[in-house]
């Protein structure tokens, strides 16, 4: 290959007649080079990702393997900064998606060579950052066998994020290689309840001779009002949509709990929210204990008043956050 | 028209028969307080024909509250059906009262999903269509009350019903005007729980096949049926784990599930559903569960005590390995379905969102925030837990029930806004029993059944009441000084501040619902209202001015594309054919709409020719700044069509490249062309709305529009409503050809000559045309020069 290069870079300032000689000549001959070149890349390729389902490139080699032009595969390039001192938390998480992807494209049975995973570090190939005008990190980039990366090439990390089902779902559209993304099943919930489970056995079997305790209804009830709460204060909301856990003002640097809309909430809002509810219930409870335990009157009264303070303060104060985020309601009870 | 008078009769029909199913619930909420307090009444004759009277009237009281409050959007507004759903109910329901049951069953839709049609009798729940049908009114009014409550305690019953009378989480489905499924299926719901429990409490087989009666109308009514038919299993699952078995759980059971089973496949929707999917398993696993725990007690009698506590954990943990692995295995095999999706994301949260767009797309479909919560339970939602706190605490066979029916609602309702409707009956009756729990100890024992009810029921009649309460009062203070000596009080000023303070408390929240029901819940969708400055109302009646010209002026078979969420009501006003409607079962279909919505006129042409579309409809509130318009459902157009065809439709292509969604000039080039931008905004950059603002410029987005020259190549505007509201497009047909972009192409040779063949029949040698010729030339000489 390289005494191609040479002989053609020698030929040039021939004469008329000797180029138009050398170029048939040599065109048969580099169509054969060229052939040999693709096939050299590829089998490297092939090779490199055998061994590790994403290829780690560097600046000659992105050029080497990526840029230039004689390649009949697609690439598919990863942009990061995995280092520690650079602190890009966000590129650990989207290597870890990446590498999904890539195992599952590795060990598919539909692997193939028109299709390889690769990944630049910025401390390994900076020069290529600056070559592609690249200020991020992470971005995936398709490379696609045939001319220059397009604009829809480039993956859009901010609206789509970068789970490896949009990952797979991207490429599936540029290149027309559909991925099933396989995640390694994650052992660590199974062992935590297996751990809970036989945690919970062995506690039973420990105490097995005296059972009582599951028959114990104030822990089923304290179990029933868990759940209660936590669905009552939103947390499945908080499950589904992930707000953020409090809001900071970036200008005056005030931290608001509250979200003032409401159609959203913050974590630190249905926080608030399950204690009040939970004194709110409590405040009930104790009313009527205070009025059927059997006991010393002034501790009862004490007990009856502390229920009703809890009760009624709380539940104004409820209120009062429900008015400041429904705009337009009307009422209030004690606190405005 | 034709509902506004059905409406007027219905308020006659809709009392007196509430006023039946009212009189049939008191009556075992009363014997359920004479249980109760049988040895508090059973001395006096007296009192207890007054306790029956005053409950009646409470109940009474407590219906007409109600009934008045659901009233708002008929009496704002006026009597027409107000939301989209009912409308395909409403014209459903007219085909019964005219063509019959049978020809009902039988009925295939071709004005929906054209060209597929729709065979409506095996794809509904009939079972409101055929109520409303039989009784010829809406049954939007129905007040039920809960006798689940009144079984489990006797005050709480009267309380319970007086919450779920005004509670707004209940009355946002089921305001006059609302024609849907869920009005009637709560109803059923609670029906069929009550029986449920009166079945396992009293062990006969009557009330279990009443539970099973009510059952058969739940599943005619509702798909949540789901809810019952895995509630009741899980009911009597947990009473096996708590060693409660007893032989009326074991006849109330069997009895259900096979009678219940047998009746809901009589349902054509339903079908064979209950014994091929994965929903209705749980049913059957613990029916044979039952039979195996049954056979081994009856076995007990017959064994030694060592022999058979091996047998019975051996022979139960075979029984249950056995029908899950059964389960497993038939589901493997596909004889079950897997859990349809719908279901199915109700466990896994976020499988929706990834996978079935549509679902996702369904505002109802939401979680619920805290904030909704408390705006449709208000202090209910605070006190509930409570009252699950005291169920738990004097457990009994139905206290399981009611607490088990309490967990899983309120985990249904925080994973789904729209589920918060079967949370609603559970958590009156958890506070109705909280709240009269104190009462019973802050007001003296005797009057702990009249008192509360009476008081709530104040806010509705506030003078008749306090005279009603001031009566009490009398005879509280005679009974409270009877019973200062039995016990020692805690004195009669704390019990006083107590009860001023949670009457306060209740007060409030009959304030709140009052206020929800009328400010939120009952303004319509098909008419709109805008107050001006001085309070004034305007009314917005676009909607209906569009589907009446549709009606008036189009051809009778016209196709009429728009967003799914319009096509019941364009079937049901305009009555004209639709491509998609409300009932979103054909996911592929909407996606072509809505692919025809996003992509440029000319591919949106070819789409609308293949479905033979005569007129497009859209939605556009930009004029009047309506919030809920098309552009700002595009979104989720673009999303469902490019889960269908992502090689056509690309999401990112209708952002900015900072990723914003705009509508003014910074906006993609792809949203400025696509078809649903263009429609929506024809002519609209003609128009100055306010001197402050330029022309063009859009209320809703609060944006300048960005592509003001619009024009149509296959399209023409055909209506556009008083406030621009609807606007609705002719799809011009085919020209008899299409005409080119460019001139006609003129190739040169024409226009020079005409080729003649040279060929003679002396000369038959071919020749060829502009051979190079051979050009002697001369050698230049010295000496020719």
């Amino acid at each position: 290959m390289a005494s191609a290069t040479s002989g053609f870079g020698f030929c040039l300032p021939v004469t008329y007649f000797f180029l138009i000689l050398l170029l048939c000549v040599n065109s048969g001959g580099s169509q054969k080079k060229k052939e040999n070149m693709l096939a050299e890349k590829v089998e490297q390729m092939m090779e490199w990702s055998s061994r590790r389902s994403v290829i780690r490139m560097n600046g000659d080699k992105f050029r080497r393997f990526v840029k230039a032009p004689p390649r009949n595969y697609s690439v598919i390039v990863m942009f990061t900064a995995l280092q520690p001192q650079r602190q890009c938390s966000v590129c650990r998480q989207a290597n870890e998606e990446y590498q999904v992807l890539a195992n599952s494209w590795r060990y598919s049975s539909a692997f193939s060579n028109k299709l390889f995973f690769t990944v630049v570090d910025y401390d390994e190939g900076a020069d290529v950052f600056q070559q592609l005008n690249m200020n991020s990190a992470p971005t995936f980039m398709h490379f696609p066998p045939k001319g220059k990366p397009k604009r829809a090439d480039t993956f859009d990390l901010q609206r789509i994020g970068f789970a490896s089902e949009q990952l797979a779902k991207w490429i599936a559209d540029r290149t027309d290689v559909q991925i099933r993304v396989f995640r390694p099943p994650n052992y660590s919930g199974t062992i935590a309840l297996a751990l809970l489970v036989s945690l919970v056995g062995g506690l039973l079997y420990l105490r097995r001779n005296n059972l009582e305790f599951i028959y114990n209804r104030t822990g089923w009830a304290m179990a029933a009002l868990c759940v209660v709460f936590a669905m009552t204060s939103g947390q499945m909301w908080n499950h589904i949509r992930g707000p953020p856990y409090a809001h900071k003002n970036p200008q005056n640097g005030q931290v608001s709990y509250i979200h003032g809309s409401s159609q959203a909430q913050f974590v630190a809002e249905s926080h608030i929210i399950l204690l009040l509810n939970a004194a709110i219930t409590m405040g009930m409870v104790l009313l009527n204990e205070a009025a059927t335990s059997k006991g010393d009157v002034g501790k009862r009264r004490i007990l009856c008043l502390v229920g009703l303070g809890l009760v009624v303060f709380f539940f104004s104060f409820l209120l009062s956050i429900f008015r400041s985020k429904y705009h337009g309601y009307p009422y209030s009870f004690l606190i405005k | 028209m034709a509902e506004q008078h059905t409406v007027t009769d219905s308020k006659h029909k809709a009392s007196s028969n509430t006023g039946g199913s009212l009189s049939g619930n008191s009556r075992p909420s009363a014997a359920g307080g004479g249980g109760g307090g049988g040895g508090l009444s059973g001395g006096l004759t007296q009192p207890a024909g007054w306790q029956s009277l005053l409950s009646f009237t409470i109940l009474f009281l407590a219906w007409l509250a109600g009934f008045s409050s659901r009233l708002f959007a008929v009496i704002r507004f006026e009597s027409i059906i107000h939301e989209f759903d009912p409308w395909f109910n409403y014209r459903s329901t007219h085909h019964l009262t005219t063509n019959g049951f049978y020809e009902f069953l039988n009925w295939f839709d071709e004005r929906a999903w054209y060209p597929l049609g729709r065979i409506v009798g095996g794809t509904v729940y009939p079972g409101l269509m055929v109520t409303a049908g039989l009784i010829h009114y809406r049954p939007d009014v129905h007040l039920h009350l809960p006798a689940d409550a009144g079984a489990l305690e006797p005050g709480a019953g009267l309380l319970a019903a007086c919450f779920i009378a005004i509670v707004p989480g209940y009355i946002s489905r089921s305001v006059a005007g609302s024609f849907d499924n869920e009005g009637i299926a709560i109803f059923a719901l609670q029906f069929t729980y009550y029986l449920w429990v009166k079945s396992v409490k009293t062990g006969s087989v009557f009330w279990t096949i009443g539970c099973c009666l009510s059952y058969f109308y739940m599943v005619s009514a509702w798909g949540g049926y789901v809810f019952i038919i895995n509630l009741i299993p899980l009911h009597v699952f947990v009473l096996l784990l708590m060693q409660r078995y007893s032989r009326r759980v074991y006849i109330a059971y069997s009895t259900f599930y096979i009678i219940g089973l047998v009746l809901s496949m009589q349902i054509p929707f339903v079908g064979f559903q209950p014994i091929r999917t994965s929903e209705h398993m749980a049913a059957a696993g613990v029916f044979a569960l039952l039979q195996a725990y049954a056979f081994l007690q009856y076995l007990k009698d017959r064994l030694t005590k060592q022999e058979f506590q091996t047998l019975f954990f051996l022979g139960v943990s075979m029984a249950a390995g056995v029908v899950f692995l059964t389960v497993i295995y038939l589901t493997y095999t596909g004889y079950i379905a897997p859990w349809s999706g719908r279901f199915y994301s109700l466990w896994d949260t976020g499988y929706a969102k990834i996978h079935i767009p549509i679902i996702a797309s369904v505002s109802e479909h939401q979680p619920t925030t805290w904030v909704s919560f408390f705006f449709d339970l208000h202090i209910l939602v605070c006190t509930f837990p409570a009252g699950l706190w005291f169920c738990i605490k004097n457990i009994n066979d139905e206290r399981v029930f009611v607490a088990l029916y309490a967990i899983s609602a309120v985990y249904f309702a925080g994973v789904m806004v729209r589920l918060m409707l079967t949370l609603t009956p559970v958590v009156c009756m958890l506070s109705a029993i909280a709240f009269s729990n104190v009462f019973q100890h802050y007001l003296g024992d005797d009057t702990k059944r009249e008192n509360p009810p009476a008081e709530d029921s104040s806010d509705e009649d506030d003078k008749r009441n306090s005279g009603n309460l001031y009566d009490k009062a009398g005879k509280v203070r005679k009974h409270v000084s009877e019973q200062e000596k039995a016990e020692e009080g805690l004195g009669p000023n704390i019990k006083s501040i107590v009860t001023m303070l949670m009457l306060m408390l209740l007060m409030m929240f009959a304030v709140h619902c009052t206020w929800v029901t009328s400010n939120a819940y009952s303004s319509p969708s098909v008419v709109l209202a805008s107050y001006n400055h001085d309070g004034t109302r305007n009314i917005l009646d676009d909607f209906r001015e569009a589907y009446y010209w549709l009606r008036q002026n189009t051809d009778e078979h016209a196709r009429v594309m728009s967003w799914w969420d319009y096509g019941y009501q364009i079937a049901g006003m305009a009555n004209r054919t639709t491509l998609v409607d409300n009932n979103t079962w054909n996911n592929s279909h909407i996606a072509l709409v809505g692919k025809a919505m996003s992509s440029n006129e000319s591919a949106a042409y070819q789409i609308m020719q293949s479905l033979d579309v005569d007129y497009v409809l859209i939605i556009f509130g930009g004029v009047i700044g309506y919030s809920g318009d098309d552009i700002n459902k595009f979104l989720w157009m673009v999303r469902i069509a490019e889960g269908e065809h992502p090689k056509d439709i690309r999401e990112s292509d209708y952002f900015t490249p900072q990723g914003e969604f705009r509508v003014d000039k910074a906006g993609s080039p792809t949203l400025l062309n696509c078809l649903m931008y263009k429609m929506s905004y024809y002519r609209f950059g003609e128009m100055q709305l306010d001197f402050r603002t330029p022309p063009g410029f859009d209320r809703t987005r609060n944006a300048e529009i960005g592509n003001k020259d619009i024009k149509f190549k296959h399209l023409e505007e055909a209506f556009t409503s008083e406030h621009w509201l609807v606007r609705i497009y002719k799809v011009k047909k085919l020209e008899n050809r299409e005409p080119l972009d460019h001139k006609p192409r003129i190739t040169s040779l024409s226009a020079k000559q005409k080729y003649t063949s040279k060929k003679t029949a002396k000369r038959k040698r071919g020749y060829i045309k502009n051979k190079l010729v051979l050009k002697k030339g001369k050698k230049l000489n010295k000496k020719s020069v």
